[in-house]
């Protein structure tokens, strides 16, 4: 079986399985034909920041986005 | 109209009831008396227009917002009660146990970033705060992670070295399942806990939600507790396809289950967030309205007092004139 060489891989490359099946979700996303491709595509856009905690102080957040930088 | 040029006719008798001649002499020493004398024949209702002004705008504002959470709320609305479909398997297959007694407690708090909201960011903050009590204890680790600025700002006050991570600017977008999944994947990675504890407001009703606490296991924590017995015990009697161990398997299945709780907790905090708003802002546009209409009375009156004084004022002016 496929699935079974492929756990300890993506495993292996630090990844959780959150971002395998995010992977594995975008592929399947971009096998979509248009419209529906680009319905798709910008339903799912990714954007908050992220700012961790040291010694009760926030270091500088970190913005994730999909969104192009203004 | 009328009320107006009476008025102005009271300004210009003004200059010859005051003691003129007088008040010429000292108007070097003291010019605010004189002025102070000229506008207390009759009395300001500007402050009062002013005011009725300014609180029917304020109900314009609350009523438009209100407009806008309502049509959030029906958008919104519709996507929290389809995702409840996504935790509901995990809790019928591990079950869910707020009462796990572990050492690494990390409490996700999930808040609004915006506020005029009513309570529920509060509310939220409260029940962490709860839960950090209740499990902390001399070997226990208690953190924070905060998903909203309002949770933030109110945590900041009294735990801030508790506190691990913070996101903000989650709803720039329409909320969606990739980005949840995400931001579940960056918490992941940047604590160690034995049990996550989610906090969030569950979507009821408009006018009610309900503070809720979702917990989540690692996968050591499952197995302990699997072996323990309960309602987790039954995990053995499941068949496991494929070559994978039960550890990796039940690894997968908590990181899963977790970016599956966090979209559906985001989601019904957003509903309940819409719906406070909404109620919120219904009750401020009534106390507006109820406001404007005691202004609009003291306005009426004051307003009808002065000219009755001053139209008594001319007809005895005119009548011992005649006299």
């Amino acid at each position: 079986m496929a699935s079974n060489a492929a756990v300890p891989f993506w495993r292996a490359a630090g990844m959780t399985y959150i971002t395998y099946s995010n992977i594995c979700a975008n592929t399947v996303r971009n096998c979509l034909k248009e419209p529906y491709i680009s319905e798709a595509v910008a339903r799912e856009k990714v954007h908050f920041s992220v700012a961790k905690w040291v010694d009760g102080k926030p270091q500088k957040p970190i913005v994730r986005s999909d969104d192009p930088e203004e | 109209m009328a009320m107006a040029a009476l008025r102005r006719e009271g300004r210009r008798f003004a200059p010859m009831i005051s003691p003129n001649p007088i008040n010429s002499l000292r108007s070097s020493l003291a010019p605010s008396e004189e002025q102070a004398f000229i506008g207390v024949r009759s009395i300001s209702t500007q402050i009062v227009r002013n005011r009725m002004k300014s609180v029917k705008n304020i109900q314009k504002i609350t009523k438009a917002m209100k407009m806008v959470a309502a049509s959030k709320l029906r958008a919104i609305q519709v996507r929290a009660e389809n995702s409840r479909g996504l935790w509901q398997p995990f809790t019928a297959l591990l079950g869910d146990t707020p009462s796990v007694d572990v050492k690494k407690n990390v409490i996700v708090t999930i808040s609004s970033d915006k506020g005029l909201c009513g309570g529920i960011n509060s509310t939220s903050v409260k029940t962490s705060r709860a839960l950090f009590k209740l499990n902390s204890g001399p070997d226990k680790e208690n953190r924070y992670v905060v998903l909203g600025e309002k949770a933030k700002a109110q945590l900041i006050r009294d735990s801030r070295k508790d506190i691990e991570i913070t996101l903000t600017e989650l709803q720039k977008n329409p909320l969606n399942y990739t980005q949840v999944s995400v931001l579940a994947d960056e918490i992941l990675k940047n604590v160690e806990y034995d049990a996550l504890r989610i906090v969030f407001n569950k979507f009821g009703s408009v006018v009610s939600f309900m503070p809720t606490t979702a917990t989540i296991l690692s996968p050591e924590i499952v197995e302990k507790e699997a072996e323990a017995g309960g309602k987790i015990g039954d995990l053995d009697s499941y068949e496991i396809e494929g070559g994978e161990t039960k550890s990796e398997i039940l690894q997968n299945l908590t990181e899963f289950q977790f970016s599956c709780v966090m979209f559906n907790a985001v989601l019904e905090n957003a509903c309940s967030e819409q719906g406070a708003r909404m109620s919120a802002m219904d009750s401020s546009s009534r106390n507006a309205g109820d406001m404007l209409d005691r202004l609009t009375l003291t306005y009426n009156r004051t307003r009808q007092a002065s000219i009755t004084t001053e139209l008594i004022e001319i007809i005895s002016g005119a009548s011992a004139l005649e006299g």
